[in-house]
């Protein structure tokens, strides 16, 4: 089949919901169920409509429960799959977006983020489900989510997504917001071979004998990744949401259990260094760091720019990388800075990780707003002067 | 008769069956050893419940069609939910996936449509399907998804213990109904066939021939299959639900049977039934009195697959143009000007294309001015009619703040969009308005240059007052000139539907003749108090 069927290469002024399914299209993924739901319901018309176009399939299901499992089987079907929500929508993908982890099924989950809780603002940025991107699931599991600052960004972080669940065999978040989801701007879509795509270790129907195939490693073994073997090739799999061996039969003993969660963890765990992306400027001499992610790391820079104008040695620490969160650097920070600055559209949700890291060894003060709008410049820039313990320059 | 695992020891090992040693051959393999996952027997449900019976006479049907129709068993793959018949997925040596609670269906869809040459089969509980999958069984149901659901109906939740559930009879009694049902249940063929299934049959564990005949049969059929099979819950339902059992040691062991052999005597053969009077019939005491088995409903209609792939072609076609107009787009050189922060708002209502207009500024600057371009909108909350604002911010530099704080022009074309957006302009800002739309007050602002325009009249004269907005994008560009005019022909004509890009070029090259003869006499609106 013609790799290039159905690809727009090239130039284009994109929405930015659209351009997450532009990437997810150019990583391959050729399947998507969705809900509409504002503001993202622009990604599933966009798949509904570029989908068929490059020989995929969309579907349109009944709610966001029934949208999360299809896309795990999908994916067990052997088609890189994807979903995207918001907050409503998000919290019931919830209990699924666990089974996906239980099972190591390779899918993409975007969230746009809104004004919450509950039925909150719909049309209006927020940026009030980190933390529950990270714990919203029952039981102790790790989790991949990524933020980008601008449609660009949310194009090539959605690629990003995909080749991280399928190196890893795990379902990645992308955790952009109504601002970044909903204005347009220059997007370059690179041809295929411009690009690296990666694909899930699989085992194909000759590839091993099926009474030595073993479906989930040994987390002693050197690639904690077990190679997955989808549905046909004829390794009569068995997946289960219980706690399971390594033949994927459920096993409902403490040890069975210790041995399975110790796997799915450290398969997150031991590979922070290849998952982790930040963006760094002005670090080295800083005083003040702003740790901000998103539409507000965006906005933190004319703050940054003007506060370095002005003689505050302040730097800033993007998360590019939301979760697992860049623990190492903030410890590494807080030794020698004054203080950090967290700028987020919620009431204080990444800050409770910039805190526990930076240990009490510097200050940590938060620029916060419900959400609706984006952050006030200034708001930002009062607050970096205050952690550098600088007073505002007289009017 | 085709090579299967029945005749063929050699073959067993390809599927990782551990046959037993030599001297054991003579008790050691049964017929269906090859599609069972032996080495997790015995399994977890109780003495006298209906799900090994349920379970071999699907192993059964699957061997004939293995056996008969040439089926390759490596593409069955088997779904389910929780519960004790969710438990059958583990005991099946096919791929089989044991997933959530009432979410065995959308994965079956996900994993059907994503290869369709895989057989699935959805095999779960009455209250997995119905309860809460119920939502999702009625949907596959209406899509005619190329499934096979095989619902195994024992009148309660089992694993839990026996509470009450959605196919529970009316006054039986449950762990949590324990004075008697309150609810009524529902009647599963008529529900599939109301939601659209294709095939809809009914049998108990009893009736264990016809019933494997009929799962080959559903196998078969094309779109959304539905069997409900009756089974006993000998630990739960039929603990509280079958008379005369009493204390009697012996009989409370076999109540599963004795629960069974009520339905035999209750029950009938039916084929002709319409699914409508298939309800399970009980008496005062929710004990039952009837039910109606049979191949109620086999109606082939077009299946989901086949839906999808009827409307394909119009994909290809769409992206034939897109493509098109993107390879034909003339290559523009970066702009060697520096543009500052260029803040610019659009304002009107709904239906006047603000947000078109301001999409085409963005992209005019983005694409062929090649500048750095954020476009964003925004909406008041009626559907039609109500408020409409959008703006765009240009500039050389990459844009660090995507929204407009203090904007440097505007084109606003009514009267509240006047009213909202003038106050927040820069010093010195130019202001363009439909001025047979706005009319500008007395007390309006002396600092900002004003250029009106009856736009829409204009339009209107050109053919199509629709285009108004493009009549004020020329009069925009003109009058501010931060975009190119080239830049802003090149990103109109891609951004209007191919038949009215010569009207809307026209429209827009009035609005900037119009630009430039107001620039040129320096007629920006005069003072307020002449």
């Amino acid at each position: 089949m013609n790799e290039h069927r159905g690809l727009l290469t090239g130039e284009h002024f994109l929405l930015g919901d659209h351009a997450a399914a532009e990437g997810a299209i150019l990583a391959g993924c050729r399947f998507f169920a969705g809900y509409p739901i504002t503001p993202a319901t622009e990604i599933a018309e966009q798949m509904s409509t570029r989908l068929p176009q490059v020989g995929g399939v969309y579907i349109q299901m009944e709610d966001e429960l029934a949208s999360m499992n299809a896309i795990l089987g999908a994916s067990w079907g052997g088609v890189k799959s994807m979903t995207a929500t918001s907050g409503p929508g998000f919290s019931l993908m919830m209990e699924n977006f666990g089974l996906g982890i239980m099972l190591e099924t390779p899918c993409v989950l975007v969230n746009v983020q809104r004004g919450g809780p509950s039925t909150g603002l719909p049309t209006l940025v927020g940026q009030q489900d980190m933390m529950q991107a990270r714990w919203g699931s029952h039981g102790d599991y790790e989790v991949i989510a990524l933020c980008p600052s601008s449609p660009q960004e949310l194009f090539d972080l959605t690629i990003r997504a995909f080749n991280l669940s399928e190196k890893y065999r795990t379902p990645v978040l992308v955790l952009t917001d109504a601002e970044v989801g909903h204005m347009t701007e220059k997007v370059v879509i690179p041809s295929p071979e411009q690009i690296d795509i990666i694909h899930r270790p699989a085992v194909r129907k000759g590839d091993v004998s099926p009474d030595h195939f073993r479906i989930y490693r040994d987390m002693g073994s050197k690639d904690a990744v077990s190679p997955m073997a989808i549905a046909g090739e004829g390794y009569r799999i068995h997946v289960t949401g219980l706690t399971h061996d390594e033949r994927g039969y459920p096993v409902m003993t403490a040890a069975a259990q210790e041995w399975n969660l110790e796997r799915l963890v450290n398969k997150i765990r031991n590979h922070r260094d290849d998952i982790i992306q930040v963006e760094e400027a002005h670090l080295d001499d800083a005083q003040v760091v702003v740790v901000s992610y998103g539409i507000s790391a965006r906005t933190s820079l004319w703050p940054i720019e003007t506060a370095r104008k002005e003689g505050i040695r302040v730097g800033l620490l993007r998360l590019i990388t939301v979760w697992p969160f860049p623990e190492e650097r903030i410890r590494e920070l807080s030794r020698r800075i004054r203080a950090f600055v967290v700028p987020e559209i919620n009431m204080g949700q990444m800050i409770r990780e910039v805190e526990r890291c930076a240990g009490g060894r510097a200050r940590v003060m938060g620029v916060n707003r419900p959400g609706g709008e984006i952050l006030e410049p200034e708001k930002v820039l009062d607050c970096i002067r205050a952690a550098a313990g600088v007073n505002p320059p007289k009017p | 008769m085709a090579q299967t695992h029945l005749n063929n020891r050699e073959r067993l090992k390809d599927i990782g069956y551990q046959p037993p040693a030599e001297s054991d051959w003579l008790t050691g393999l049964h017929p269906m050893d090859p599609l069972l996952r032996g080495e997790r027997l015995p399994h977890i449900w109780c003495q006298g419940c209906g799900l090994g019976t349920a379970l071999t006479t699907f192993i059964n049907a699957l061997q004939w069609l293995e056996q008969h129709r040439g089926w390759d068993l490596d593409k069955v793959s088997v779904v389910s939910g929780i519960g004790c018949t969710g438990r059958v997925a583990g005991y099946l040596r096919l791929d089989s996936f044991h997933t959530t609670h009432g979410r065995a269906i959308p994965f079956a869809t996900g994993l059907k449509l994503a290869n369709p040459k895989l057989k699935v089969v959805v095999f779960s509980g009455d209250g997995d399907l119905t309860g809460i999958g119920g939502n999702h069984f009625i949907h596959a149901a209406r899509r005619n998804l190329d499934i096979t659901v095989i619902c195994v109906n024992n009148f309660n939740y089992g694993m839990t213990g026996g509470q009450v559930g959605p196919t529970t009879p009316h006054h039986a009694r449950a762990v949590t109904s324990q004075y008697g049902n309150f609810e009524y249940p529902f009647n599963l063929p008529y529900l599939a066939a109301a939601g659209g299934a294709s095939f809809v049959a009914r049998w108990t564990v009893l009736h264990a021939r016809r019933l494997s005949w009929t799962l080959r049969e559903a196998m078969e059929y094309p779109g959304f299959s539905f069997v409900e099979i009756i089974a006993p819950c000998s630990t739960a339902y039929a603990r509280w639900n079958t008379e005369g059992t009493g204390t009697d040691p012996q009989k409370l062991r076999r109540r599963g049977l004795e629960l069974m052999k009520h339905y035999q005597k209750v029950g009938r053969i039916g084929h002709e039934v319409h699914p409508k009077d298939a309800t399970v019939k009980v008496d005062e005491k929710g004990l039952i009195c009837e039910i109606v088995e049979g191949k109620f409903l086999s109606q082939p209609r077009p299946d989901l697959q086949a839906a999808i792939d009827d409307l394909a072609g119009g994909a290809e076609k769409r992206w034939g143009s897109a493509k098109k107009a993107l390879d034909e787009r003339p290559r523009v050189e970066r702009r060697t000007d520096r543009v500052p922060r260029t803040e610019v708002q659009l304002g009107g209502f709904g239906g006047q294309g603000i947000m078109s207009a301001g999409r085409i500024i963005g992209q005019a600057a983005a694409l062929y001015d090649k500048l750095e371009a954020c476009f964003t909108q925004s909406y008041g909350p009626e559907a039609r009619g109500g408020a409409a604002g959008s703006q765009v911010v240009i500039a050389s530099d990459p844009i660090h703040h995507p929204v407009v704080i203090e904007p440097t022009s505007a084109i606003i074309m009514s009267q509240a969009a006047f009213d909202k957006y003038v106050p927040r302009l820069a010093p010195g800002a130019t202001l363009l308005i439909d001025d047979a739309l706005v009319n500008l007050p007395d007390d309006r602002r002396s600092d900002i240059a004003i250029y009106g325009i009856p736009a829409t009249e204009i339009a209107g004269g050109l053919g199509n007052s629709r285009s108004a907005n493009t009549v004020m994008l020329g009069l925009w560009t003109a009058a501010v000139g931060v975009v190119s005019r080239d830049a802003m022909r090149r990103s109109l004509a891609e951004s209007v539907p191919p038949k009215t890009v010569d009207l809307n070029l026209k429209a827009f090259d009035t609005g900037y003749e119009k630009g430039k003869e107001l620039l040129d006499s320096n007629r920006s609106r005069p003072e307020a108090s002449s």
